[in-house]
């Protein structure tokens, strides 16, 4: 058939990374695109990028449209999970549940060996 | 004058737009509020940089000489342009070239240094060690003006805070680059490497360089120009600056400090006489409280009985003044005698 226009059979919008760049050398652009479709393949919006090496300033470097970011949650795309962690880090959504766990448990995994007859956790 | 057919003003319209977008910004912003302010407080109101009467003198100060505006500009090299032209064609072509030349002499605006930003947005400690390297997250929106931006830092410590000025100025430039800025400052703008571009009387393309790389209300932007003034004031360069767009600021920086002796012997020696008045006049303005305002307002004294007054009250080279004057008053006897 013809592969001009792709249709889908359910799937819906997403915003999520695309991994770009080189050898060791990770890129990632926050894009807006069907769920079905490939990771870096064809999107319907670049909404942003995020480049997970530190600069010479140690920074991470991040832009985020958040003009359009907001228009295409407006039409009812889903966000992924790194996705969602890295919008609460911006402060745009409220810090993910995770963020907050993962912390908690780095924490205590951290903790844990230099104390390892401590009293057992619950749960 | 078959030359003035050869203009390479290639650099002028790039340079002139980012000045214009920049002066724009800065006087719809700015200059609004203050004129209105300062109308309605009176002359009793310290008058601004940006006031229409200062204006007027310090544009009058700067000159217009064409061949120094249009002289050859470093760019990529084209044979020159001979057009035949009638004498009414030249007057005209002359006219349109006084006033491409008003545009390029408009003067880059005059600011305090702004104020550091300082400002939490969220504190969560929980997440202290979790990341190695802090965040900056800068919006990418393209109706936003980039003064309103939201550039925002998540440090390591968990903590969300608003990017500092230096911060912004290189993600801006990061993700919106403007022509002739570096996203790091170029090492010609520390003090060390200054000395030795003055040294070359290199001192209006520091200045120019400076406007294409700093923010007018940047420290660094204060900085460059404070130490070009006060080295052009020290050799008394003012020369090189003169029919440029940066011998506005020079002579509003030296007035307000009341270093301007210098520059007024420089004028009398040049037989610049009207601008030596402007700028006694424009002194008088900024400073209307010291004695040789006063006793011109008084006496209503014009042209050169002023910068006799001036002379005798305030100034702290008089001895010099006097014989500048003296000298200039000698060529005008033997020039109408001859």
């Amino acid at each position: 058939g013809s592969r001009l226009l792709k249709g889908y059979r359910g799937g819906h919008v997403v915003i999520r990374f695309a991994l770009g760049g080189c050898t060791n050398r990770p890129f990632f652009r926050i894009v807006a695109a069907h769920s079905k479709r490939a990771r870096d393949g064809k999107y319907l919006e670049q909404l942003g990028c995020l480049d997970p090496l530190p600069n010479v300033y140690g920074e991470k470097v991040a832009g985020l449209n958040l003009e359009r970011l907001r228009y295409w949650l407006g039409c009812g795309a889903q966000l992924s999970r790194p996705a969602e962690k890295l919008l609460g880090l911006a402060g745009f959504l409220p810090l993910h549940p995770m963020t907050v766990t993962g912390a908690e448990r780095l924490r205590r995994r951290r903790a844990a060996p230099s104390a390892p007859s401590m009293d057992p956790e619950k749960g | 004058m078959a030359a003035l057919g050869a203009w390479g003003t290639a650099a002028g319209p790039a340079r002139l737009c980012r000045v214009a977008r920049v002066l724009w910004g800065w006087r719809a912003r700015r200059g609004l509020g203050q004129d209105a302010g300062a109308a309605s407080e009176g002359k009793t109101a310290k008058p601004s940089f940006t006031d229409e009467a200062v204006q007027t003198l310090l544009y009058k100060m700067t000159g217009l000489n064409l061949q120094k505006v249009f002289r050859p500009v470093k760019m990529e090299l084209k044979p020159p342009k001979y057009k035949l032209m009638t004498e009414a064609q030249l007057e005209e072509a002359t006219r349109k070239a006084i006033e491409e030349a008003k545009e390029k002499l408009a003067m880059p605006p005059v600011l305090k240094e702004r104020e550091p930003i300082d400002d939490v947005l969220a504190e969560d400690k929980f997440l202290e060690g979790t990341e190695s390297a802090k965040y900056v997250f800068t919006d990418l929106s393209y109706s936003v003006p980039h003064r309103e931006r939201f550039i925002v830092v998540r440090e390591t410590n968990g903590v969300l805070r608003k990017a500092t000025w230096e911060e912004r100025d290189r993600m801006i430039q990061l993700f919106f680059p403007k022509e002739g800025r570096r996203i790091i400052p170029p090492v010609l703008f520390k003090d060390e490497n200054l000395v030795t571009v003055f040294q070359q009387d290199r001192h209006e393309d520091v200045l120019n360089r400076c406007i294409a790389q700093f923010e007018p209300d940047s420290p660094d932007y204060i900085r460059v120009h404070h130490r070009t003034y006060d080295d052009i004031e020290k050799h008394s360069k003012y020369d090189l600056l003169r029919s440029t767009r940066h011998f506005g600021g020079m002579v509003w920086y030296l007035v307000n400090r009341k270093q301007a002796d210098d520059l007024l012997i420089d004028m009398i020696q040049r037989d610049l006489l009207d601008d030596a008045t402007s700028l006694i006049t424009l002194y008088h303005m900024l400073h209307p409280e010291c004695p040789s305002a006063k006793e011109a307002k008084e006496g209503n004294i014009q042209g050169v009985d002023l910068i006799k007054v001036f002379a005798k009250t305030e100034s702290k080279k008089e001895g010099y003044i006097q014989l500048a004057l003296q000298a200039y008053e000698e060529a005008m006897a033997a020039s109408r005698a001859s």
